[in-house]
């Protein structure tokens, strides 16, 4: 009866190894390919129709050229001269020209296409009233001289809470119900105050009160001569916005991990690790951190590209030279090359991290596998 | 080398809960012989599982209490600090088999990993040739080929997961193997086999079973003694071969017949009532109340008792013998 058995458990794995493999996993990448994309496109076109409200923009943008055209007239001695007729024909004949220049002569909607097209190829043309600090209007320029100040405020707190607390709540789930458990319980709704309310205190003890550190920024005006200097004058201008970030969200995500890791330690494979003698360590290691690896990593990498957006009251209130500052302008402005800059970017993004993630989960977790379904388990 | 090899004094654990204290393992004491097999048998919920739990202190957090003597091979282990237990106990002398195989192995890990780890764990100087040699071994004897080794968990079946995990607890070739409802997940064919594994492992290996179960029939094919469990309290004790014919405690004779047998054709009997809440159980029998041999002496707790061929039990109904010291 035992080798009844063992030979038929045995034929049905066999067959699952074999074969198929690379047409399987060739088929699962162009299809889940296709439908981000699809996502990408939708996603860009909304952008692209609310940030011109609809067309509504590009009414704006007109009314504003023939204010601009008459100014001109006016400041014009030769012109001046005109009759009405004569001056309003004129008026006319240079608004024609001018608006085909920027393309206001087309409806809207083709445009909208062609907006399309250009953001999905990255041409993102020039912004409409943006410039860089540097001068220039073309929307890539301009962002990417945001880019990195916030990449340095974001993912330097971002990191720092993401690290801090899920260690923190690794310790803290092997101490349910200690006193500084409790305590991480009561303090988790004090993150229902965003990190710029926390920003607004900090400054106002450290640099208004105390003048430890400086209100805000990036660097000191003028910055200081030498690399050094100026990595010191940036880092102390660093601490107050990280420490709001984190002082603002260390709680609730410590809360948020140690249940996470109080619930997967109570699997019974965990018990079982205890049972065998492991050492706490290795069963962290081994029987609590290595199951949920797809889910941590998931939360790591929304947390990366969630850096690009920036926060946009919080480098407000630090004067931080960021995205999410810029977006607020361009917002502001109706700049919309500068808004569909944005979205495309971060659409592809979270696009290219979606499709990344589903490979990587095939790595780390045995149990998936790439276009699994049918002949899967 | 003691021929007894586990004895369990006064063991009790107890768990806290919103409504008050639970008593899942009330006042139990019992003692096993070297290569012996005790089938603790019992309802749901009767404490089964948390004496596995106790005797291998893995405790849940509401823990209460949790006192007594556990004297294995003439050491009582209940005062070895934690590292101690761990490095000296769990595994390398108590090892179980878990009531939930399908979920008692770890699903990222593959099979091999984590039946030789035990073995590199416990045995610093093996390395992991000789670990792989051993768990090799184990296999064949539980009957699993070789190259499920190198498989995960979820592509073998529930009855070929259960052998990895008794693999798994023999592997370090432990004094005692605790077996937790081994086979109650499974079909009958699968149960038969895996019962039969079992045996051949004891009589090969001189192997020490405490095996929990709710399933009277199977405990008998392995048992060389029952221990029977009613809401927290061991209510009786006996060699099998009596417990079959000559259970004592009216709550084990009514568990008896409720068993069906093959050649006799009796009538099945069932057990009106529940067993009492573990949560402040009545303080004379706990079994009175669904007695039908129930008197006024019965709200008082009962002691145990000692009758001939070693048979121990909890009723006031023997009370003309012989009372126990532990008691």
């Amino acid at each position: 009866m035992l080798s009844v058995e063992t030979a038929r458990e045995r034929a049905v794995p066999a067959a699952r190894r074999s074969g198929g493999n690379l047409w399987r996993i060739t088929k699962y990448t162009l299809v889940k390919g296709t439908t981000l994309l699809i996502t990408v496109i939708i996603a860009v076109y909304l952008t692209i129709l609310i940030a011109n409200m609809g067309g509504y923009v590009d009414k704006m943008r007109e009314s504003e050229l023939r204010f601009q055209i008459a100014e001109e007239i006016n400041q014009n001695e030769e012109l001046r001269l005109l009759t009405v007729q004569e001056r309003k024909t004129y008026e006319e004949e240079v608004f024609r020209v001018r608006a085909k220049q920027l393309g206001l002569d087309r409806p809207f909607i083709v445009k909208s296409f062609i907006y399309l097209w250009n953001g999905l190829t990255l041409n993102l043309g020039r912004a409409i009233h943006l410039t860089s600090d540097a001068g220039s209007a073309y929307v890539d320029n301009i962002i990417g001289e945001r880019l990195a100040p916030t990449l340095l405020v974001m993912a330097s707190s971002q990191l720092l809470l993401f690290f801090s607390a899920m260690f923190f709540a690794l310790f803290l789930s092997r101490r349910y119900g200690s006193r500084l458990d409790r305590l991480v319980v009561a303090m988790a709704p004090t993150s229902a105050a965003p990190a710029w309310f926390y920003g607004i205190f900090l400054i106002m003890i450290f640099a208004a009160v105390l003048h430890w550190l400086p209100f805000g920024g990036m660097i000191d005006a003028p910055p200081p001569p030498g690399f050094w200097a100026k990595v010191g004058s940036i880092i102390k201008h660093l601490i107050l916005p990280i420490s709001a970030f984190v002082a603002s969200s260390f709680w609730l995500s410590s809360y948020y991990w140690r249940t996470f890791f109080l619930i997967h330690s109570s699997e019974d494979y965990v018990d079982m690790a205890k049972a065998k003698g492991l050492t706490g360590r290795a069963i962290e290691r081994r029987y609590v951190l290595r199951p949920t690896l797809p889910t941590i990593i998931t939360s790591f990498a929304m947390t990366l590209i969630g850096l690009w957006t920036g926060a946009i009251v919080f480098e407000t209130v630090f004067n931080w030279p960021g995205l999410g500052r810029l977006t607020q302008q361009a917002i502001n402005m109706f700049d919309t090359p500068v808004i569909v800059g944005v979205t495309v970017i971060y659409a592809y993004l979270l696009a290219l991290t979606l499709f990344l993630l589903d490979i990587v989960y095939a790595i780390v977790d045995p149990r998936v596998k790439l276009g699994g379904g049918e002949n899967g388990s | 080398m003691n021929k007894m090899l586990l004895e369990v004094n006064n063991l009790k654990l107890y768990f806290r809960t919103k409504k008050g204290p639970v008593q899942a393992v009330d006042d139990v004491s019992f003692k096993l012989e070297r290569g012996k097999t005790l089938a603790v048998v019992g309802e749901s919920g009767c404490g089964k599982t948390s004496l596995s739990k106790a005797i291998l202190r893995l405790l849940p957090r509401n823990i209460m209490e949790y006192s007594g003597e556990i004297i294995l091979d003439g050491e009582d282990i209940m005062k070895y600090p934690e590292d101690r237990f761990r490095r000296e106990i769990r595994w390398k002398k108590i090892a179980m088999v878990p009531q939930a195989a399908m979920n008692s192995l770890n699903p990222v890990l593959r099979i091999l990993d984590q039946i030789i780890e035990p073995l590199l764990i416990h045995n610093r100087d093996m390395n992991r040739d000789q670990g792989l040699a051993r768990v090799k071994e184990m296999f064949r004897i539980v009957g699993l080929p070789e190259d499920f080794l190198y498989r995960y968990p979820f592509e073998l079946s529930g009855g070929m997961r259960q052998r990895a995990t008794i693999a798994m607890a023999l592997v370090t070739n432990p004094e005692l193997v605790i077996l937790d409802e081994p086979s109650s997940a499974l079909d009958l064919l699968t149960q038969a086999n895996l019962m039969n594994v079992l045996k051949r492992i004891k009589h090969e290996f001189g192997t020490t079973f405490i095996l929990i179960t709710h399933d009277i029939g199977t405990a008998s094919e392995l048992a060389d003694e029952i221990a029977v469990m009613y809401a927290g309290e061991m209510v009786e004790k006996c060699h099998a071969e009596y417990f079959y014919t000559d259970a004592r405690h009216p709550y084990s004779r009514k568990l008896m017949s409720s068993v069906p047998t093959l050649r006799e054709d009796k009538e099945l009997v069932f057990i009106p009532g529940q067993p009492p809440s573990l949560i402040n159980p009545p303080t004379g029998c706990r079994f009175a109340e669904r007695c039908d041999k129930r008197f006024a002496k019965c709200s008082e707790h009962p002691p145990t008792f000692d009758l001939e061929h070693d048979q121990q039990v909890q009723c006031w109904l023997y009370t003309d013998r012989e009372e126990v010291k532990h008691a």
